[in-house]
């Protein structure tokens, strides 16, 4: 959607329709060029003689096969037909958002969609092993396609908040938000407890843990008592299938979650949203983009990232 | 009856008459689709996309839609008034709806030359 590529300027106008991209009118030229009446009509007719030509044609050939086949079987007709066409039950195919990873080169997809007027981006890591980050973010290392703030910091002591695991040692152990991602051995899970497993799991394996609020639980909407509203961003999962959305506007936790479950997403958490929160993705082309308009940092300021295998 | 615009993504479809539709913004990636009861859809495409769109939806003749500059589109058959020296371009229905719409001068100028050039 982002490579569509247009060709119209400030200072022009275009009549629309089908030879609308030619038919460009800049200032003052629509009264030395107008556009010819006379010319659709020819292009029509010229259709219609390709159309009739080509129904002759066809008409033809039924008639050619037709009479070859009944030289080669006068009873053709008689008899019921010896092949049965099987019904095939209809499969309910999971569909995954975005490209099937069909190359070992890594990048992050962008899907730009509307759900229930609210415009979301979805930004989709291929080939990519996520990780945590502390400290500034290291923003020049072409490896990493895909980054994003993960926990909040505490407006009072700008510590992490919320448990938080780093390659298997723990920086924080708070129960604030319900939300949590573990990522063991590279593999990312997203859910909603207040008592998971997966925090112990992840000192004990290297591992990474961090909380956040929940979004959606198994499918199904967790309403937040945060109202205002402002750029939001998740991390989801969908039909096995992790990525990252971001709203195209201002908007409350209520509609951003009533998005994503209208978009099929199973289990989300929120991630720092706001126009500065600092993160960045890497598209096929190499094209590095940011996210925020601004930059506020923080001494624990911490990221979700995915490196390219 | 008119001919309807149909809009689909990846989750909704949007169909609206041709003759309901009065102007199109560009909004980044996205797009404004105002109808002539006052509301409007976010669609995420691009208005060059929906400019391909309408144009083939609507057929080989000429649409009553004028693409106006990078980020407009317009029904010309809600045009109330364009006024080349402030640089706008006000769409009506005359029923309540009355939008105005920033253009540049010199598009505003061959819209105008346009609409007094054709019996409309």
């Amino acid at each position: 959607m982002s490579n569509y590529k247009d060709d119209m300027r400030d200072d022009e106008i275009r009549v629309i329709g089908a030879q609308s991209r030619k038919q460009k009118t800049e200032v003052f030229s629509y009264k030395l060029d107008p556009p010819g009446p006379q010319k659709p009509r020819k292009r029509k007719k010229a259709y219609l003689w390709a159309l009739l030509l080509a129904i002759l044609l066809i008409i033809g050939l039924i008639l050619l096969l037709r009479s070859g086949k009944t030289k080669e079987d006068p009873y053709d007709g008689v008899f019921e037909p010896k092949e049965e066409i099987a019904v095939q039950p209809v499969k309910q195919e999971k569909k995954i958002l975005g490209h099937e990873v069909d190359s070992l080169s890594s990048y992050t997809e962008r899907i730009d969609t509307v759900i229930n007027d609210v415009g979301i981006a979805i930004f989709i890591p291929h080939n990519a092993t996520p990780e945590l980050w502390v400290g500034s973010p290291p923003e020049k290392d072409p490896g990493i396609i895909l980054a994003v703030q993960a926990a909040d910091i505490r407006a009072d002591n700008k510590e992490i908040l919320g448990a938080f695991v780093y390659r298997g040692t723990p920086l924080a152990w708070g129960l604030s938000k319900s939300g949590y991602c573990a990522i063991i051995d590279g593999e990312m899970t997203i859910g909603t407890s207040e008592n998971s497993p997966l925090f112990e799991q992840a000192t004990e394996t290297e591992g990474y843990f961090f909380r956040q609020f929940s979004l959606v639980n198994k499918g199904v909407l967790v309403e937040n008592e945060l109202k205002n509203k402002s750029v939001r961003k998740a991390l989801c999962s969908r039909y096995g299938q992790i990525f990252v959305a971001v709203t195209a506007s201002d908007e409350s936790y209520h509609d951003f979650s009533q998005a994503l479950v209208d978009l099929g997403v199973e289990d989300a958490i929120s991630l720092v949203g706001s126009k500065y929160a600092f993160g960045w993705w890497i598209d096929r082309d190499g094209v590095n983009t940011s996210f925020a308009e601004g930059w506020h940092k923080y001494k624990k300021e911490n990221y979700l990232i995915w490196k390219a295998r | 009856m008119s001919k309807f615009i149909v809009i689909s993504t990846n989750t909704e479809l949007l169909r609206i008459p041709s003759d309901r539709l009065m102007f199109i913004t560009s909004d980044g990636n996205y797009s404004k689709v105002y109808t002539q009861d006052g509301h409007y859809r976010h669609v995420a495409y691009q208005l060059g996309q929906l400019e391909d769109m309408i144009g083939d939806q609507l057929g080989e003749d000429e649409t009553p839609f004028i693409r106006i500059g990078k980020s407009l589109i317009v029904n010309r058959d809600y045009i109330y008034l364009i006024d080349v020296s402030s640089q706008i371009i006000i769409v009506s229905d005359c029923q309540g709806q009355f939008h105005t719409l920033q253009a540049s001068r010199k598009a505003l100028i061959s819209i105008k030359l346009l609409m007094e050039n054709t019996e409309l």
